[in-house]
Protein backbone atom coordinates (compact mmCIF):
# COMPACT_ATOMS: atom_id res chain seq x y z
CA UNK A 1 0.00 0.00 0.00
CA UNK A 2 3.08 2.24 1.00
CA UNK A 3 4.26 1.22 -2.46
CA UNK A 4 0.81 2.47 -4.19
CA UNK A 5 0.37 5.66 -2.25
CA UNK A 6 4.37 6.94 -3.33
CA UNK A 7 3.56 5.83 -6.38
CA UNK A 8 0.04 8.06 -6.96
CA UNK A 9 1.78 10.86 -5.12
CA UNK A 10 4.86 11.05 -7.43
CA UNK A 11 3.26 9.92 -10.72
CA UNK A 12 0.21 10.49 -13.20
CA UNK A 13 0.26 9.15 -16.35
CA UNK A 14 -2.66 10.68 -18.36
CA UNK A 15 -3.20 7.07 -20.04
CA UNK A 16 -3.72 3.93 -18.24
CA UNK A 17 -1.55 1.36 -19.66
CA UNK A 18 -2.71 -1.84 -17.69
CA UNK A 19 -4.82 -3.28 -15.41
CA UNK A 20 -2.53 -2.19 -12.50
CA UNK A 21 -2.59 1.02 -13.49
CA UNK A 22 -6.34 0.25 -13.51
CA UNK A 23 -6.31 -0.41 -10.04
CA UNK A 24 -4.55 1.74 -8.62
CA UNK A 25 -6.47 4.42 -10.68
CA UNK A 26 -9.23 3.20 -9.35
CA UNK A 27 -8.10 3.21 -5.54
CA UNK A 28 -6.80 6.75 -5.82
CA UNK A 29 -9.68 8.06 -7.73
CA UNK A 30 -12.45 7.18 -4.92
CA UNK A 31 -10.54 10.58 -3.41
CA UNK A 32 -11.98 12.62 -6.57
CA UNK A 33 -15.11 11.91 -5.86
CA UNK A 34 -16.55 15.97 -5.21
CA UNK A 35 -14.02 17.51 -6.29
CA UNK A 36 -14.58 18.03 -9.67
CA UNK A 37 -18.11 20.27 -8.86
CA UNK A 38 -16.47 22.06 -6.72
CA UNK A 39 -13.56 23.29 -8.59
CA UNK A 40 -15.58 23.53 -11.84
CA UNK A 41 -17.72 26.27 -9.86
CA UNK A 42 -14.74 27.96 -8.85
CA UNK A 43 -13.36 28.34 -12.03
CA UNK A 44 -16.80 29.38 -13.36
CA UNK A 45 -16.74 32.28 -11.07
CA UNK A 46 -12.74 32.72 -10.45
CA UNK A 47 -11.85 36.68 -10.49
CA UNK A 48 -14.22 37.64 -13.11
CA UNK A 49 -12.72 36.26 -16.21
CA UNK A 50 -13.81 33.24 -18.36
CA UNK A 51 -13.16 32.23 -21.97
CA UNK A 52 -15.71 31.64 -23.84
CA UNK A 53 -15.58 28.21 -24.74
CA UNK A 54 -14.78 28.43 -28.35
CA UNK A 55 -11.55 26.48 -29.01
CA UNK A 56 -9.36 28.35 -31.02
CA UNK A 57 -8.70 26.51 -34.87
CA UNK A 58 -4.89 27.35 -34.53
CA UNK A 59 -2.06 25.06 -34.78
CA UNK A 60 1.14 27.50 -33.78
CA UNK A 61 3.71 26.21 -31.82
CA UNK A 62 4.18 28.96 -29.62
CA UNK A 63 3.89 29.29 -26.07
CA UNK A 64 3.15 33.49 -25.11
CA UNK A 65 4.55 33.60 -21.60
CA UNK A 66 2.15 36.56 -19.75
CA UNK A 67 2.23 38.55 -16.23
CA UNK A 68 1.21 35.87 -13.73
CA UNK A 69 -2.55 35.16 -13.07
CA UNK A 70 -4.72 34.63 -10.21
CA UNK A 71 -7.08 31.66 -10.14
CA UNK A 72 -7.24 28.78 -7.86
CA UNK A 73 -3.86 26.97 -6.65
CA UNK A 74 -4.78 23.32 -7.75
CA UNK A 75 -1.94 19.67 -7.75
CA UNK A 76 -0.52 19.26 -11.13
CA UNK A 77 1.85 16.82 -12.60
CA UNK A 78 3.79 16.95 -16.10
CA UNK A 79 3.10 13.75 -18.22
CA UNK A 80 5.17 13.08 -21.60
CA UNK A 81 8.65 13.45 -23.20
CA UNK A 82 11.59 11.22 -23.28
CA UNK A 83 11.32 9.89 -20.17
CA UNK A 84 7.85 9.11 -20.44
CA UNK A 85 7.55 7.46 -23.29
CA UNK A 86 4.97 5.40 -22.55
CA UNK A 87 2.69 8.76 -22.37
CA UNK A 88 3.26 9.18 -26.41
CA UNK A 89 2.87 12.28 -28.13
CA UNK A 90 -0.50 11.87 -29.64
CA UNK A 91 -3.75 13.73 -27.71
CA UNK A 92 -6.84 11.48 -26.81
CA UNK A 93 -8.46 13.61 -30.02
CA UNK A 94 -5.13 12.44 -32.07
CA UNK A 95 -3.48 15.68 -32.09
CA UNK A 96 0.35 15.69 -32.27
CA UNK A 97 1.34 17.45 -29.13
CA UNK A 98 4.89 17.86 -30.44
CA UNK A 99 3.01 20.19 -32.46
CA UNK A 100 0.57 21.70 -29.98
CA UNK A 101 3.10 21.95 -26.89
CA UNK A 102 0.32 24.75 -24.95
CA UNK A 103 -1.66 20.98 -23.77
CA UNK A 104 -3.10 19.66 -20.71
CA UNK A 105 -5.41 17.30 -19.74
CA UNK A 106 -7.94 17.35 -17.33
CA UNK A 107 -7.80 14.54 -14.95
CA UNK A 108 -10.42 12.28 -12.44
CA UNK A 109 -11.05 9.85 -14.98
CA UNK A 110 -10.99 7.20 -17.57
CA UNK A 111 -12.88 8.84 -20.63
CA UNK A 112 -13.73 12.72 -21.75
CA UNK A 113 -16.84 12.58 -19.47
CA UNK A 114 -15.22 11.32 -16.66
CA UNK A 115 -12.41 13.08 -16.49
CA UNK A 116 -13.90 16.13 -14.93
CA UNK A 117 -11.96 17.34 -12.00
CA UNK A 118 -12.62 20.79 -12.95
CA UNK A 119 -15.88 19.95 -13.99
CA UNK A 120 -15.72 18.28 -17.36
CA UNK A 121 -14.29 21.86 -19.47
CA UNK A 122 -14.64 20.61 -23.47
CA UNK A 123 -12.41 19.70 -25.55
CA UNK A 124 -9.62 23.06 -26.39
CA UNK A 125 -10.90 25.08 -23.44
CA UNK A 126 -8.30 27.67 -22.73
CA UNK A 127 -6.40 27.86 -19.51
CA UNK A 128 -3.97 30.59 -18.00
CA UNK A 129 -1.57 28.35 -16.15
CA UNK A 130 0.85 30.27 -13.38
CA UNK A 131 3.81 29.02 -11.84
CA UNK A 132 5.79 31.03 -9.98
CA UNK A 133 6.17 34.32 -11.82
CA UNK A 134 5.70 32.60 -15.94
CA UNK A 135 2.12 32.38 -17.15
CA UNK A 136 0.71 31.07 -19.99
CA UNK A 137 -1.94 29.49 -21.96
CA UNK A 138 -2.87 25.67 -22.69
CA UNK A 139 -5.51 24.32 -23.99
CA UNK A 140 -7.22 20.91 -23.26
CA UNK A 141 -6.54 18.11 -25.67
CA UNK A 142 -6.29 15.67 -23.27
CA UNK A 143 -7.30 13.52 -20.27
CA UNK A 144 -6.04 11.16 -17.45
CA UNK A 145 -6.89 9.50 -14.74
CA UNK A 146 -4.75 11.16 -11.78
CA UNK A 147 -3.88 10.24 -8.41
CA UNK A 148 -3.55 11.11 -5.28
CA UNK A 149 -3.47 15.12 -3.53
CA UNK A 150 -0.92 16.96 -4.39
CA UNK A 151 0.55 19.40 -1.56
CA UNK A 152 -2.42 18.40 -0.15
CA UNK A 153 -4.19 20.12 -2.99
CA UNK A 154 -6.93 18.08 -5.15
CA UNK A 155 -4.57 16.80 -8.36
CA UNK A 156 -6.71 17.76 -11.73
CA UNK A 157 -4.52 18.63 -14.21
CA UNK A 158 -1.60 17.03 -16.41
CA UNK A 159 0.59 19.50 -17.96
CA UNK A 160 2.18 18.68 -21.09
CA UNK A 161 5.98 18.37 -20.63
CA UNK A 162 7.30 21.03 -23.24
CA UNK A 163 3.96 23.19 -21.52
CA UNK A 164 5.39 22.81 -18.16
CA UNK A 165 8.88 23.02 -19.14
CA UNK A 166 8.18 26.83 -20.75
CA UNK A 167 7.00 27.66 -17.26
CA UNK A 168 10.15 27.09 -15.86
CA UNK A 169 9.11 23.89 -14.37
CA UNK A 170 12.35 21.16 -13.87
CA UNK A 171 11.58 18.02 -15.93
CA UNK A 172 11.36 15.04 -14.11
CA UNK A 173 10.63 12.30 -16.74
CA UNK A 174 7.50 12.74 -16.32
CA UNK A 175 7.34 12.54 -12.10
CA UNK A 176 6.94 16.44 -11.23
CA UNK A 177 4.34 17.17 -9.20
CA UNK A 178 3.58 20.47 -7.24
CA UNK A 179 0.87 23.44 -6.96
CA UNK A 180 0.03 25.88 -10.01
CA UNK A 181 -2.71 28.21 -9.98
CA UNK A 182 -4.95 28.49 -13.18
CA UNK A 183 -7.11 30.64 -14.36
CA UNK A 184 -10.40 30.88 -17.42
CA UNK A 185 -8.41 33.87 -19.66
CA UNK A 186 -11.27 36.24 -20.74
CA UNK A 187 -14.05 35.51 -23.77
CA UNK A 188 -12.37 36.56 -27.13
CA UNK A 189 -14.02 37.84 -30.25
CA UNK A 190 -16.21 40.62 -30.83
CA UNK A 191 -19.26 39.14 -29.71
CA UNK A 192 -17.90 38.35 -26.45
CA UNK A 193 -16.23 41.49 -26.10
CA UNK A 194 -19.33 43.31 -26.35
CA UNK A 195 -21.84 41.22 -24.36
CA UNK A 196 -23.46 39.88 -27.39
CA UNK A 197 -23.00 36.36 -27.62
CA UNK A 198 -25.52 34.14 -27.31
CA UNK A 199 -24.48 32.45 -24.22
CA UNK A 200 -23.60 35.31 -22.39
CA UNK A 201 -26.76 35.46 -20.75
CA UNK A 202 -26.76 32.18 -19.30
CA UNK A 203 -26.08 31.74 -15.54
CA UNK A 204 -23.98 28.42 -16.82
CA UNK A 205 -22.28 29.95 -19.27
CA UNK A 206 -18.67 28.35 -19.08
CA UNK A 207 -17.06 31.85 -19.09
CA UNK A 208 -19.16 35.02 -18.77
CA UNK A 209 -17.32 37.56 -21.31
CA UNK A 210 -15.37 40.73 -20.16
CA UNK A 211 -18.48 42.59 -20.23
CA UNK A 212 -21.03 40.23 -19.23
CA UNK A 213 -22.03 41.62 -15.52
CA UNK A 214 -23.30 38.54 -14.64
CA UNK A 215 -21.28 38.66 -12.01
CA UNK A 216 -23.01 41.55 -10.39
CA UNK A 217 -26.54 39.73 -10.50
CA UNK A 218 -25.86 36.82 -8.03
CA UNK A 219 -29.78 34.71 -9.05
CA UNK A 220 -31.71 36.94 -10.80
CA UNK A 221 -34.83 35.79 -11.33
CA UNK A 222 -36.77 35.35 -14.72
CA UNK A 223 -39.83 36.52 -15.63
CA UNK A 224 -41.81 35.63 -18.84
CA UNK A 225 -42.40 38.56 -20.85
CA UNK A 226 -40.88 42.02 -21.33
CA UNK A 227 -41.97 43.70 -17.55
CA UNK A 228 -39.99 43.13 -14.69
CA UNK A 229 -42.30 42.41 -11.91
CA UNK A 230 -41.61 43.16 -8.30
CA UNK A 231 -40.81 40.03 -5.73
CA UNK A 232 -42.46 40.04 -1.87
CA UNK A 233 -39.06 40.71 -0.22
CA UNK A 234 -38.86 44.12 -2.41
CA UNK A 235 -36.50 42.70 -5.33
CA UNK A 236 -37.28 42.98 -8.92
CA UNK A 237 -37.55 39.59 -11.56
CA UNK A 238 -35.82 40.75 -14.94
CA UNK A 239 -37.97 40.00 -18.38
CA UNK A 240 -36.53 37.21 -19.58
CA UNK A 241 -36.73 38.65 -22.96
CA UNK A 242 -35.24 41.89 -22.25
CA UNK A 243 -31.64 42.59 -23.44
CA UNK A 244 -28.52 41.51 -21.22
CA UNK A 245 -27.76 45.46 -20.58
CA UNK A 246 -31.16 45.45 -19.04
CA UNK A 247 -31.12 41.66 -16.79
CA UNK A 248 -27.88 43.31 -15.52
CA UNK A 249 -29.22 46.94 -14.28
CA UNK A 250 -31.91 44.95 -12.77
CA UNK A 251 -29.50 42.79 -10.94
CA UNK A 252 -27.32 45.97 -9.79
CA UNK A 253 -30.61 47.32 -8.51
CA UNK A 254 -31.30 44.07 -6.37
CA UNK A 255 -28.14 44.49 -4.95
CA UNK A 256 -28.74 47.60 -3.43
CA UNK A 257 -32.66 47.71 -2.74
CA UNK A 258 -33.67 48.69 0.90
CA UNK A 259 -30.11 50.76 1.47
CA UNK A 260 -31.03 54.31 3.07
CA UNK A 261 -31.37 56.64 1.72
CA UNK A 262 -28.61 59.38 2.39
CA UNK A 263 -27.97 62.89 0.82
CA UNK A 264 -24.41 62.99 -0.71
CA UNK A 265 -23.55 59.21 -0.38
CA UNK A 266 -21.72 56.94 -2.11
CA UNK A 267 -20.84 59.49 -4.57
CA UNK A 268 -16.83 59.07 -4.84
CA UNK A 269 -16.74 55.40 -4.29
CA UNK A 270 -16.49 52.98 -7.50
CA UNK A 271 -19.92 52.10 -8.94
CA UNK A 272 -18.79 48.54 -8.71
CA UNK A 273 -18.79 48.47 -4.92
CA UNK A 274 -21.96 48.33 -3.17
CA UNK A 275 -22.05 51.22 -0.72
CA UNK A 276 -23.73 51.03 3.00
CA UNK A 277 -26.38 54.30 1.76
CA UNK A 278 -27.00 55.83 -1.59
CA UNK A 279 -28.80 59.06 -3.01
CA UNK A 280 -30.89 59.22 -5.37
CA UNK A 281 -28.42 60.24 -8.08
CA UNK A 282 -25.94 57.76 -6.94
CA UNK A 283 -28.29 54.49 -6.84
CA UNK A 284 -29.09 55.41 -10.43
CA UNK A 285 -25.59 55.54 -11.56
CA UNK A 286 -25.08 52.38 -9.58
CA UNK A 287 -27.40 50.57 -11.72
CA UNK A 288 -26.54 52.51 -14.87
CA UNK A 289 -23.03 50.82 -14.55
CA UNK A 290 -24.68 47.70 -14.05
CA UNK A 291 -25.40 47.75 -17.39
CA UNK A 292 -22.18 49.09 -18.23
CA UNK A 293 -23.83 52.70 -19.60
CA UNK A 294 -21.66 54.33 -17.19
CA UNK A 295 -17.93 54.11 -16.56
CA UNK A 296 -16.79 52.81 -13.15
CA UNK A 297 -16.00 55.99 -11.87
CA UNK A 298 -18.85 58.21 -12.63
CA UNK A 299 -20.09 60.16 -9.62
CA UNK A 300 -22.51 63.02 -11.15
CA UNK A 301 -25.54 64.67 -9.70
CA UNK A 302 -28.82 64.45 -10.71
CA UNK A 303 -28.76 67.62 -12.67
CA UNK A 304 -25.72 66.38 -15.31
CA UNK A 305 -28.14 63.19 -16.05
CA UNK A 306 -30.32 65.47 -17.58
CA UNK A 307 -27.79 64.73 -20.84
CA UNK A 308 -27.50 61.50 -20.53
CA UNK A 309 -27.86 58.86 -23.14
CA UNK A 310 -30.53 60.37 -26.18
CA UNK A 311 -34.09 62.35 -25.09
CA UNK A 312 -37.04 61.13 -24.75
CA UNK A 313 -38.56 57.73 -23.54
CA UNK A 314 -36.87 54.36 -24.61
CA UNK A 315 -38.41 50.91 -24.87
CA UNK A 316 -36.73 49.70 -22.14
CA UNK A 317 -35.26 52.65 -19.63
CA UNK A 318 -36.49 55.67 -19.25
CA UNK A 319 -34.40 57.82 -17.05
CA UNK A 320 -36.28 60.80 -15.42
CA UNK A 321 -33.77 63.82 -13.97
CA UNK A 322 -33.91 67.60 -12.97
CA UNK A 323 -31.61 69.68 -11.09
CA UNK A 324 -32.98 68.43 -7.71
CA UNK A 325 -33.97 64.47 -7.79
CA UNK A 326 -33.41 61.73 -10.59
CA UNK A 327 -35.40 58.40 -11.17
CA UNK A 328 -36.02 55.74 -13.83
CA UNK A 329 -38.34 52.92 -15.19
CA UNK A 330 -36.68 49.72 -16.23
CA UNK A 331 -39.19 47.70 -17.78
CA UNK A 332 -41.67 49.12 -16.65
CA UNK A 333 -40.79 48.81 -12.88
CA UNK A 334 -39.83 52.38 -11.28
CA UNK A 335 -36.10 52.76 -9.41
CA UNK A 336 -36.77 55.26 -7.06
CA UNK A 337 -35.91 57.05 -3.31
CA UNK A 338 -38.34 56.54 -0.32
CA UNK A 339 -41.63 57.87 -0.85
CA UNK A 340 -40.99 59.78 -4.05
CA UNK A 341 -44.15 59.03 -5.27
CA UNK A 342 -45.33 60.60 -1.93
CA UNK A 343 -46.47 59.75 1.24
CA UNK A 344 -47.61 56.03 1.17
CA UNK A 345 -46.79 54.91 -2.25
CA UNK A 346 -45.99 51.80 -0.36
CA UNK A 347 -41.75 51.75 -1.16
CA UNK A 348 -39.19 51.82 2.09
CA UNK A 349 -35.89 53.49 1.32
CA UNK A 350 -33.84 53.14 -1.77
CA UNK A 351 -35.58 50.58 -4.14
CA UNK A 352 -38.12 49.26 -7.12
CA UNK A 353 -41.59 50.94 -6.65
CA UNK A 354 -44.88 49.48 -7.78
CA UNK A 355 -46.09 53.09 -8.58
CA UNK A 356 -45.31 55.12 -11.26
CA UNK A 357 -45.30 59.05 -10.39
CA UNK A 358 -45.13 62.57 -12.04
CA UNK A 359 -42.63 62.58 -14.62
CA UNK A 360 -43.10 66.90 -14.90
CA UNK A 361 -40.23 68.64 -14.23
CA UNK A 362 -38.10 66.25 -14.93
CA UNK A 363 -36.05 65.95 -18.50
CA UNK A 364 -36.54 62.29 -19.98
CA UNK A 365 -33.59 60.32 -21.28
CA UNK A 366 -32.88 56.85 -22.36
CA UNK A 367 -29.89 54.76 -23.40
CA UNK A 368 -29.28 54.58 -27.31
CA UNK A 369 -31.18 51.00 -28.09
CA UNK A 370 -33.00 50.42 -24.68
CA UNK B 1 -91.23 55.42 11.12
CA UNK B 2 -89.34 58.55 10.90
CA UNK B 3 -86.01 57.16 11.29
CA UNK B 4 -87.02 54.24 7.94
CA UNK B 5 -88.30 57.80 6.42
CA UNK B 6 -85.54 60.01 6.27
CA UNK B 7 -83.17 57.05 5.19
CA UNK B 8 -85.31 56.95 2.32
CA UNK B 9 -85.15 60.77 0.81
CA UNK B 10 -81.19 60.21 1.94
CA UNK B 11 -81.03 57.52 -0.24
CA UNK B 12 -82.85 59.19 -3.02
CA UNK B 13 -80.54 62.53 -2.10
CA UNK B 14 -77.53 60.15 -3.25
CA UNK B 15 -79.11 58.78 -6.16
CA UNK B 16 -79.82 62.28 -7.30
CA UNK B 17 -76.35 63.36 -6.67
CA UNK B 18 -74.81 60.47 -8.62
CA UNK B 19 -76.94 61.21 -11.23
CA UNK B 20 -76.06 64.73 -11.34
CA UNK B 21 -72.40 64.04 -11.34
CA UNK B 22 -72.19 61.38 -14.24
CA UNK B 23 -72.50 62.58 -17.87
CA UNK B 24 -75.66 63.46 -19.64
CA UNK B 25 -77.95 61.04 -19.73
CA UNK B 26 -77.82 59.35 -23.15
CA UNK B 27 -73.93 60.50 -23.92
CA UNK B 28 -70.83 58.79 -22.99
CA UNK B 29 -72.80 55.89 -21.88
CA UNK B 30 -71.75 53.79 -24.95
CA UNK B 31 -68.40 55.33 -25.54
CA UNK B 32 -66.75 56.02 -22.31
CA UNK B 33 -63.53 58.12 -22.30
CA UNK B 34 -60.21 56.67 -22.41
CA UNK B 35 -58.39 56.67 -19.42
CA UNK B 36 -55.83 59.50 -19.01
CA UNK B 37 -52.61 58.27 -19.74
CA UNK B 38 -51.30 58.06 -15.81
CA UNK B 39 -54.67 55.59 -15.09
CA UNK B 40 -53.51 53.43 -17.90
CA UNK B 41 -49.43 54.35 -16.22
CA UNK B 42 -51.06 53.25 -13.23
CA UNK B 43 -52.76 49.85 -14.25
CA UNK B 44 -49.42 48.84 -16.49
CA UNK B 45 -46.77 50.42 -14.20
CA UNK B 46 -45.19 52.39 -16.81
CA UNK B 47 -45.30 55.02 -19.24
CA UNK B 48 -47.07 54.67 -23.24
CA UNK B 49 -43.27 55.06 -25.51
CA UNK B 50 -43.88 56.89 -28.35
CA UNK B 51 -43.76 55.20 -31.63
CA UNK B 52 -40.48 54.47 -32.56
CA UNK B 53 -39.20 56.18 -35.81
CA UNK B 54 -38.87 55.38 -39.47
CA UNK B 55 -35.68 53.56 -40.05
CA UNK B 56 -33.75 54.95 -42.73
CA UNK B 57 -30.61 53.65 -44.36
CA UNK B 58 -28.52 55.79 -46.83
CA UNK B 59 -27.51 52.88 -48.69
CA UNK B 60 -27.48 49.01 -48.76
CA UNK B 61 -24.91 45.99 -50.43
CA UNK B 62 -25.98 44.80 -54.06
CA UNK B 63 -26.85 41.45 -52.31
CA UNK B 64 -27.72 40.45 -49.24
CA UNK B 65 -24.67 38.06 -49.02
CA UNK B 66 -22.38 41.32 -49.28
CA UNK B 67 -24.77 43.20 -47.33
CA UNK B 68 -23.56 40.33 -44.13
CA UNK B 69 -20.11 39.99 -44.99
CA UNK B 70 -19.45 43.58 -44.95
CA UNK B 71 -21.67 44.18 -41.54
CA UNK B 72 -19.47 40.81 -40.27
CA UNK B 73 -16.13 42.59 -41.18
CA UNK B 74 -16.58 46.23 -39.72
CA UNK B 75 -18.18 44.55 -36.68
CA UNK B 76 -15.12 42.09 -35.97
CA UNK B 77 -12.36 44.57 -36.92
CA UNK B 78 -11.96 47.16 -34.29
CA UNK B 79 -9.83 49.19 -31.03
CA UNK B 80 -11.03 50.20 -27.75
CA UNK B 81 -10.78 54.10 -29.66
CA UNK B 82 -12.79 53.17 -32.36
CA UNK B 83 -15.39 50.44 -31.35
CA UNK B 84 -18.18 53.03 -30.51
CA UNK B 85 -18.31 55.03 -33.45
CA UNK B 86 -18.00 51.24 -35.43
CA UNK B 87 -21.09 50.12 -33.77
CA UNK B 88 -23.20 53.71 -34.66
CA UNK B 89 -21.99 53.37 -37.64
CA UNK B 90 -23.03 49.96 -38.08
CA UNK B 91 -26.67 50.48 -36.57
CA UNK B 92 -27.14 53.66 -39.49
CA UNK B 93 -26.26 50.90 -42.10
CA UNK B 94 -28.67 48.16 -40.42
CA UNK B 95 -32.85 47.89 -39.63
CA UNK B 96 -34.53 46.43 -36.72
CA UNK B 97 -32.97 44.46 -34.37
CA UNK B 98 -29.46 44.69 -36.11
CA UNK B 99 -29.90 48.41 -35.81
CA UNK B 100 -31.28 48.37 -32.10
CA UNK B 101 -27.99 45.93 -30.72
CA UNK B 102 -25.39 48.24 -33.38
CA UNK B 103 -27.22 51.44 -30.94
CA UNK B 104 -26.85 49.82 -27.72
CA UNK B 105 -23.25 48.46 -28.19
CA UNK B 106 -22.50 51.68 -29.31
CA UNK B 107 -23.74 53.00 -26.38
CA UNK B 108 -21.94 50.88 -23.63
CA UNK B 109 -18.68 51.20 -25.17
CA UNK B 110 -18.76 54.79 -25.20
CA UNK B 111 -18.12 54.78 -21.87
CA UNK B 112 -16.80 51.23 -20.81
CA UNK B 113 -13.71 52.54 -18.72
CA UNK B 114 -12.42 48.63 -18.75
CA UNK B 115 -12.24 48.53 -22.57
CA UNK B 116 -10.10 51.59 -22.84
CA UNK B 117 -8.51 51.30 -19.81
CA UNK B 118 -6.92 47.97 -21.39
CA UNK B 119 -6.86 48.85 -24.53
CA UNK B 120 -9.02 46.15 -25.91
CA UNK B 121 -9.22 45.23 -29.35
CA UNK B 122 -10.80 43.02 -31.80
CA UNK B 123 -9.41 41.94 -35.34
CA UNK B 124 -10.30 38.92 -37.35
CA UNK B 125 -11.56 38.03 -40.60
CA UNK B 126 -14.92 36.43 -42.21
CA UNK B 127 -14.36 32.96 -43.10
CA UNK B 128 -17.21 32.20 -44.54
CA UNK B 129 -20.77 33.45 -45.23
CA UNK B 130 -23.54 30.57 -45.97
CA UNK B 131 -27.30 30.85 -46.47
CA UNK B 132 -28.95 28.88 -43.98
CA UNK B 133 -31.40 26.76 -45.49
CA UNK B 134 -33.26 27.38 -48.01
CA UNK B 135 -33.62 30.73 -47.15
CA UNK B 136 -31.59 33.55 -49.30
CA UNK B 137 -32.38 36.31 -45.99
CA UNK B 138 -30.70 34.12 -43.35
CA UNK B 139 -26.89 33.31 -43.43
CA UNK B 140 -24.72 31.35 -40.85
CA UNK B 141 -21.48 34.00 -40.28
CA UNK B 142 -18.27 31.80 -39.50
CA UNK B 143 -15.16 34.44 -38.38
CA UNK B 144 -11.92 33.61 -36.82
CA UNK B 145 -11.14 37.01 -34.33
CA UNK B 146 -8.29 37.74 -32.35
CA UNK B 147 -8.42 40.17 -28.96
CA UNK B 148 -5.92 41.67 -27.52
CA UNK B 149 -5.24 44.24 -25.08
CA UNK B 150 -2.49 46.62 -25.11
CA UNK B 151 -2.54 47.73 -21.40
CA UNK B 152 -3.90 43.88 -19.91
CA UNK B 153 -2.03 40.68 -19.33
CA UNK B 154 -5.65 39.04 -19.65
CA UNK B 155 -5.47 38.24 -23.25
CA UNK B 156 -1.98 37.51 -23.84
CA UNK B 157 -1.62 33.93 -25.51
CA UNK B 158 -4.78 32.91 -26.53
CA UNK B 159 -5.22 31.91 -30.15
CA UNK B 160 -7.38 33.74 -32.89
CA UNK B 161 -10.37 31.36 -32.19
CA UNK B 162 -13.65 30.20 -34.52
CA UNK B 163 -16.75 31.94 -33.76
CA UNK B 164 -20.73 31.98 -35.49
CA UNK B 165 -23.12 34.27 -35.97
CA UNK B 166 -26.66 34.11 -37.57
CA UNK B 167 -28.01 36.86 -39.68
CA UNK B 168 -30.68 38.32 -41.31
CA UNK B 169 -30.44 40.79 -44.37
CA UNK B 170 -33.41 42.91 -45.38
CA UNK B 171 -33.62 44.92 -48.58
CA UNK B 172 -34.84 48.14 -48.25
CA UNK B 173 -34.65 48.83 -52.09
CA UNK B 174 -34.42 47.41 -55.16
CA UNK B 175 -30.46 45.76 -54.93
CA UNK B 176 -30.36 47.79 -51.77
CA UNK B 177 -29.76 45.31 -48.65
CA UNK B 178 -28.90 45.37 -45.22
CA UNK B 179 -28.91 43.56 -42.28
CA UNK B 180 -31.69 43.34 -40.09
CA UNK B 181 -30.73 40.38 -37.49
CA UNK B 182 -27.71 39.89 -36.11
CA UNK B 183 -27.08 37.44 -33.57
CA UNK B 184 -23.88 36.05 -32.25
CA UNK B 185 -23.67 32.34 -31.26
CA UNK B 186 -20.58 32.91 -29.52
Amino acid sequence: MATVSAMLAQRTRHRVRSGTLVLIALLAGIGFVGIGPALFATLMSGNGSGGCGTGPAGSGTSIVLGAPGNGRLVGATEYGGPGDPSSGSTGARGDNLLAHPDTYAELGGLTWQTASAMGGLAYMTPLRVTSGERSAIAYKRDFGFGGGPVAGLPRVIDLWWQFAERLGIPYENGLWSGAIRIQRPPASGAANTLGQAAGADSALAPAPSRACTAALSGALTLTPGERARLLPGGLAAAPASAPSAVKAIIAAGNQIVGKPYVYGAAHGQPLSEVAPAYDCSSSVEHLLYGGRLLPVDYGAASSELESFGEPGSGRWLTLYASAAHVFMYVAGLRWDTHDAAGPGDGSQGIGWHPLVRSAAGFVARHPAGL
Amino acid sequence: MSSARHVRQGLVLVLVAALSACAPLGSGADHPAPPSKLTQAQARHEYPAPPAPPERVPQGAPTAADAVRGFAIAYINWTAATVSARMRALAALSVGQARAAMELAAAQTAGDYELKRGGIANHGTVEAVAPLGSRRDQFVVVTRERTTATNSAAYAGLRPAWHVAVANAAQVAPGAWVVSRWQPQS
